[in-house]
């Protein structure tokens, strides 16, 4: 009997000169990542000599050009967290609705124009959607309500969820298509109607999908910094209400960047903001991902 | 109704899929507790005539009907009719294994929680019963909390059937139901099929399968009912030419 020998033929020079450009292309974007996130938290951490971490973390007084200067970024980082929440509130109801709307209800034909144009909102530029805030919602809020301002929390999560509704609708009526006809068939041969076999198959059959929707549409939310820039008001405080401006940490950072002296410990403090963002954005991806996993089999 | 009577009753049946005339004056009677096969060449309207007979046509876009169909006395097509409680009486089984992907358990509660069964000791029993019924409780007594995916193809067909009988229909249609399936996974559900006493109406590709599992035997051909009687005088002495043909394995 003959030695046995490997069956995958031996790479020819071209394939592995393949190989390696892809091998270097994964490199250099891993790299960069890690690269990214060291020089992030190591400009963050240039913080510490002012101010303790407990400090910038927990207190609510933002004060970086008094003297001495003081750097609590609780009220920007609930900013964010408020604006998100709010958006979400809005966006994951109408987001998801659409999106069965879509799948299921709609017939072809309306289907054929609603989805592409669901698809081209979300190509809108967020200075657009952000004008729209200033120019329309603001001053609609102002005078229907008789508020002091229309910048506000209110305003910023709506704008922020027409931002994210395109998206979450769009992926999940990809979620939703995806649940093979089968499936949809065996449920109506059981004798339930459509909206049982709405919500007992094809939303528990494309959960993963959907909740991945949902988590991307809001971490869009959550980095958006134009749209918060212009309609949040951009007061640094702990809202009371939603009638109330805050200063999300994106619109910050776009706003304060400008005027700091590299090196100095406002220069810091906005690395620092920068650092919980990117953990937030780190935590809200690795939620996406674990639903898309823990959702995957029934 | 009577004993040995028609369960299903199917008199001059046109149906039309646009303008495309699917099944040409199509009449009919499947008797009640006994297995029904429908065997010709492809595409002669076999799974079309089937889905009529729980409405799952409904859904098709621009089908249309004309002539009745009974199922226990009363005219599924009519205006007072309602096709969630039809399909309830007359369940089905598809070609491909169709499981949710959920736990076997809460795939044979499916249809009897839409009824409202929401009781644990009833929907164990139910469970029990219906997975017995299928030939597949002692497969998977011990792991009913596991996805039905995880099953081979025949366990997940016998989920299938367990499924559809856990609403205890009177009339079980089933499409080529082992088509998907191993010859053991095969035998097994025309075992099932033999033994089961409920109303079936199976299509089938396998001139020996609706040998053995079927009291009676309907051959179409280009959307006719070409002829239709007892198994045995079918395949022994056809009357048609054209069924002889078929199968004898001339055509088709
Ligand atoms: N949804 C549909 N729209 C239009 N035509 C259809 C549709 N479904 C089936 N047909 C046509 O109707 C005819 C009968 O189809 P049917 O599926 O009933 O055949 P069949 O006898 O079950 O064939 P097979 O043995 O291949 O399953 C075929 O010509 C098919 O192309
Ligand atoms: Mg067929």
């Amino acid at each position: 009997m003959s030695e046995a020998r490997l069956l995958a033929p031996k790479l020819s020079p071209t394939e592995k000169g393949f190989r390696l450009f892809f091998l270097a292309a994964a490199i250099v974007a891993l790299g960069q990542m890690f690269l990214i996130a060291l020089f992030l938290l190591n400009e963050a951490a240039g913080l510490l000599a002012t101010a303790p971490l407990g400090d910038f973390l927990f207190s609510k007084d933002w004060y970086p050009t008094y003297e001495p200067p003081e750097f609590g970024a609780l009220a920007l980082i609930v900013g964010s967290v408020v604006v998100t929440i709010g958006s979400s509130l809005i966006a994951t109801p109408v987001g998801l609705g659409l999106a069965i709307y879509l799948a299921f209800l709609a017939g072809r034909r309306k289907r054929e124009w609603i989805k592409p144009a669901v698809e081209l909102m979300a190509g809108v530029p967020s200075v657009v959607l952000g004008f729209i805030g200033l120019a329309v919602v603001a001053p609609f809020l102002q005078d229907v309500l008789d508020l002091p301002t229309g910048l506000n929390v209110l305003n910023a999560s709506f704008i922020l969820a027409l931002m994210a509704i395109p998206s979450i609708a769009s992926l999940g009526e990809d979620a939703l298509a995806a649940v093979p006809r089968d499936v949809l068939d065996a449920s109506y041969a059981l004798g339930a109607t459509r909206w049982e076999t709405i919500w007992k198959v094809a939303i528990p059959a494309a959960m993963s999908g959907l909740s991945t929707a949902v988590i991307l549409g809001l971490g869009r939310a959550l980095g958006e910094t134009l749209v918060v820039l212009m309609v949040a008001g951009g007061a640094a405080q702990i809202p009371t209400s939603i009638f109330d401006s805050v200063r999300p940490m994106t619109a910050t950072l776009a706003a304060e960047m400008g005027e700091t002296a590299i090196g100095s410990a406002h220069y810091h403090a906005l690395f620092a903001l920068g650092a919980v963002l990117f953990v937030l954005t780190l935590a809200f991806n690795l939620l996406a991902y674990w639903l898309g996993v823990r959702w995957r089999r029934g | 109704m009577v004993a040995g009577g028609p369960i299903i009753e199917a008199r001059d049946v046109d149906f039309y899929y646009g303008a495309f005339h699917a099944l040409k004056g199509v009449s009919l009677d499947v008797a009640a507790k006994e297995t029904t096969a429908l065997i010709g060449p492809s595409g002669c309207g076999k799974s079309t005539f089937l889905k009529l007979l729980n409405r799952m046509n409904d859904f098709v876009p621009g089908a249309r009907l004309s002539g009745e169909i009974k199922v226990a006395g009363r005219s599924i097509y009519g205006s007072d009719s309602d096709p969630v409680s039809i399909r309830r009486l007359v369940g089905m089984v598809f070609q491909r294994p169709n499981p949710f992907p959920k736990s076997i358990y809460d795939n044979i509660c499916y249809g009897p929680r839409l009824i409202g069964a929401r009781k644990k000791a009833d929907l164990d029993v139910l469970v029990e019963k219906a997975l017995k019924a299928a030939a597949l409780w002692d497969d998977v007594k011990d792991k009913l909390t596991k996805s039905a995916l995880d099953l081979s193809g025949g366990q997940q067909q016998r989920v299938c059937i367990a499924r559809a009988l856990a609403l205890s229909p009177e009339i079980l249609l089933m499409d080529e139901p082992t088509s998907a399936l191993d010859p053991i996974a095969t035998a097994k559900v025309e075992e099932w099929i033999k033994e089961a006493d409920l109303s079936i109406v199976i299509v089938t590709h396998n001139m020996q399968q609706a040998a053995r599992v079927s009291e009676h035997t309907a051959f179409f051909y280009l959307g006719e009912l070409v002829e239709f009687g007892p198994t045995m005088e079918i395949f022994t002495r056809p009357r048609e030419r054209r069924t002889e043909n078929y199968i004898t394995g001339r055509f088709g």
